[in-house]
């Protein structure tokens, strides 16, 4: 079964001194989130970019199909904090991705932990769309 | 240029049927949105997800090429609106892949015509750092649309 997302954005003027705004998703659970190229590009001064979006989409991605590979593995975590940074050179665009997730699993080894990290960070369907950048994983037990 | 680090963070509890996260934006502009398996592949309820945030990353770097191409052209646009459509479907092995991420911009803008909106959204498709990444493994659409100007009827 195929799940469509659908996100809008109004945007007005040119690039440099224009300004946007995500307006509305599908779910309805954000709007009206200002976004700019100076905000992108330098400093963000509160507001989101693609980038942050990106970064949100693969943590939280990564963070599902991992908790789903711990339970297919009878060790199911009791908690995971994932951070995604999104590294963005302007000209040049995303040039990289670091994942970095802290797990509370009882019963396993450090080892084990890092080894269905990995697996999850290459099935995760948010790292297979975006494999054209390289994606580096720092994983270990809490 | 120097590079830009932008992060989010996720807390996840529990096993992936029942379990449940919360997605917060480093800079502050969103915090603990939560998310879920359920509302992932099924109805959202008012939950976003993953393929929603991309939606929502890609439909924003897009705006913002084609507010460059068409700046560059010599006609800015007066008002752009832009949606990004992410469809996530599940593949013959039973995973579930993302497929496609659809583009849709309308544009009100003087001196363009509808060929040369359609000529420069494609060009800005090409130059938004997320459609090369996307394109990679999944297919990205182009669709351009004048709206409420004199030209390009």
């Amino acid at each position: 079964m195929a799940t469509d997302r659908k996100a809008e954005v109004t945007w007005q003027g040119d690039l440099m001194s224009g300004n946007g705004s995500i307006d509305s998703v599908t779910s309805g659970a954000f709007g009206g989130l200002d976004v700019s190229w100076p905000a992108r590009s330098e400093a963000p001064e509160g507001k989101t970019s693609p980038e942050e979006l990106i970064a949100a989409a693969h943590s939280s991605c990564f963070s599902m199909a991992f908790s789903n590979g711990l339970a297919s593995n009878q060790t199911p975590a009791t908690r995971l904090n994932v951070t995604a940074d999104v590294e963005f050179t302007p000209g040049t665009g995303i040039t990289g991705i670091k994942l970095t997730v802290r797990g509370v699993v009882d019963g396993m080894s450090n080892e084990d932990f890092v080894k269905a990290a990995e697996a999850a960070k290459t099935g995760c369907p948010v790292s297979q769309a975006l494999s054209g950048t390289t994606i580096t994983l720092d994983a270990a037990l809490a | 240029m120097p590079r830009v680090q932008r992060e989010a963070n996720v807390t996840w509890a529990g096993n992936v049927a029942r379990g449940s996260g919360a997605i917060s934006a480093g800079t502050g502009a969103f915090d603990e949105l939560p998310y879920s398996l359920a509302t992932r592949i099924e109805r959202p309820d008012g939950k976003t997800s993953p393929e929603e945030l991309l939606a929502a990353a890609h439909a924003a770097c897009f705006a913002m090429s084609v507010a460059s191409e068409l700046t560059s052209a010599g006609t800015p646009p007066e008002h752009l609106d832009v949606t990004a459509t992410v469809t996530l479907d599940q593949v013959e092995d039973g995973s579930h892949r993302i497929v496609s991420s659809e583009l849709l911009a309308r544009a009100r803008v003087t001196g363009v015509d509808a060929a040369g909106f359609e000529r420069l959204a494609q060009a800005a498709s090409e130059g938004c750092t997320l459609s090369k990444l996307i394109e990679a493994s999944a297919k990205v659409t182009v669709n351009a649309r004048l709206e409420g100007g004199t030209d390009g009827d």
